[in-house]
């Protein structure tokens, strides 16, 4: 194998196993969404037609809360033990690690995703299966693009001093786009109507556009 | 041919100018003390040469190469570098460590094995690195700067925290490491347990090299 996917891969599957070892992250952003979900199941109105409509917004904004508070943790790993001169040093463009780094943070988000979705599911009665493949594919482009922006937000806010102050400030205004596009796409698969082929476009290059940027960028950021 | 050659580096950090126009030549196969007390620059420098920190401003070329330009990258596996951290993750094992390092560099785990026996590390290797004793913790971090048996070592402080055996068995292995093409630069404080080691010493005061380097 080349050694840039080499790199991603053994980047994703260190992040993978430290995640699977610890399950510090991955289970705080768990209990924070159900928290979240079970909040607004008792404060949305039940059986009211506006509150329905308030569903998909509020679900994009979990996901993002909650994306939040895995992302800030993404690079306490390397910043521990000075393990990030070991990634700084593969052989290879460092685009490579942002991607493993992103792939492993896209994986936590996409399991988090699930986990909001079952949450969902039972306490606000959300039925999914009135269009599953366009939620899933929404989900995905979703977890793509916040995993994107915020890996390398993380990656430049680890040193910063005021970091847990830092990544949101930086993380919200970049991900509006998400948040917009994936709650009206949501509404309408959830509404059974066709989600228009423009949005799926402009999400696909959101997240393209981003990975890009980050490939090339992610060099500066891991070094001092 | 030499394995360092730094022209006019600088390294500011904000107001603080922590390299201050460094000029030196390190020739191939030779084994160079850099001395200096604290906050003299010496860490910076060899993160400069490890390629982990841009320079201001000058030029530098490593093995032949710029660290920072379109070739660095190709050549991280010929550095064998260890900071004041050990550049390993404390959640993983010891050999967890070793074998992701192995597969960022494509090796093979033979040469994992090979260096836990090597540095006498077989008795922690399946301990969480976060658990390791300091003298564990440096020996851990110095297999991981010598999985690629990189021809240039970039050595910050390594005989911190080790106990007399382990010192003698680094200072050893330097001496087995010199060789026509193999070079290491060290800085060290106390480098009493390397006596006879050095064909060289650069010092550098205030983020300034004396005596020049050449």
């Amino acid at each position: 194998m080349r050694a840039g996917p080499r790199v991603a891969a053994a980047v994703l599957r260190k992040d993978l196993q430290l995640d699977l070892r610890s399950k510090d992250r991955v289970g705080h952003m768990a209990v924070f969404a159900a928290l979240i979900v079970v909040v607004l199941s008792i404060a949305l109105p039940s059986g009211h037609p506006a509150a329905r409509a308030w569903i998909p917004p509020l679900i994009w904004v979990v996901f993002l809360l909650t994306s939040l508070l895995g992302l800030g943790r993404s690079f306490q790993a390397e910043s521990e033990g000075g393990a990030v001169t070991t990634l700084v040093q593969a052989p290879c463009d460092r685009g490579w690690v942002f991607l493993g780094k992103a792939g492993a943070n896209g994986l936590a988000l996409l399991g988090v995703e699930l986990w909001t979705a079952v949450l969902c599911a039972v306490l606000l009665d959300v039925r999914w299966g009135v269009a599953l493949p366009e939620v899933l594919g929404v989900g995905l482009l979703g977890a793509i693009g916040l995993a994107a922006v915020g890996t390398l937000l993380s990656a430049m806010a680890t040193s910063a001093r005021f970091r847990e102050f830092l990544l949101p400030v930086l993380l919200f205004p970049l991900v509006l786009p998400v948040l917009i596009l994936g709650s009206r796409m949501t509404a309408e698969a959830l509404a059974g109507a066709e989600i228009p082929g423009a949005w799926w476009g402009w999400l696909g290059l959101y997240d393209w556009v981003f990975l890009l940027i980050a490939y090339f960028v992610f060099d500066y950021v891991l070094e001092d | 041919m030499n394995a360092i050659e730094l022209s006019g580096v600088e390294k500011r950090f904000g107001p603080v100018r922590a390299l201050d126009g460094i000029s030196a030549t390190l020739p191939a196969g030779s084994i160079i003390l850099l001395s200096g007390p604290n906050g003299a620059g010496k860490s910076t420098l060899l993160r400069v040469l490890a390629g982990l920190t841009r320079p201001t401003r000058g030029t530098l070329r490593v093995l032949g190469v710029d660290p920072f330009g379109h070739n660095g990258a190709a050549q991280r596996g010929r550095l064998g570098y260890l900071g004041q951290e050990t550049g390993l993750y404390g959640e993983l094992t010891l050999r967890e460590n070793l074998e992701f390092c192995a597969r960022l560099h494509d090796l093979g785990s033979e040469r994992v094995e090979n260096l836990i026996h090597e540095l006498g590390l077989e008795p922690v290797s399946g301990r969480r690195v976060r658990t390791l004793s300091l003298g564990y913790l440096r020996r851990a971090g110095l297999a991981r700067a010598r999985l690629t048996d990189p021809p240039l070592m970039l050595l910050d402080e390594p005989w911190n925290g080790l106990d007399t055996e382990a010192s003698q068995a680094l200072t050893d292995w330097l001496h087995s490491h010199r060789g026509p093409g193999r070079s290491a630069l060290i800085a060290a404080h106390t480098p009493s347990a390397a006596s006879g080691l050095f064909d060289r010493e650069l010092r550098l005061e205030h983020g300034r090299l004396l005596g020049g380097g050449r």
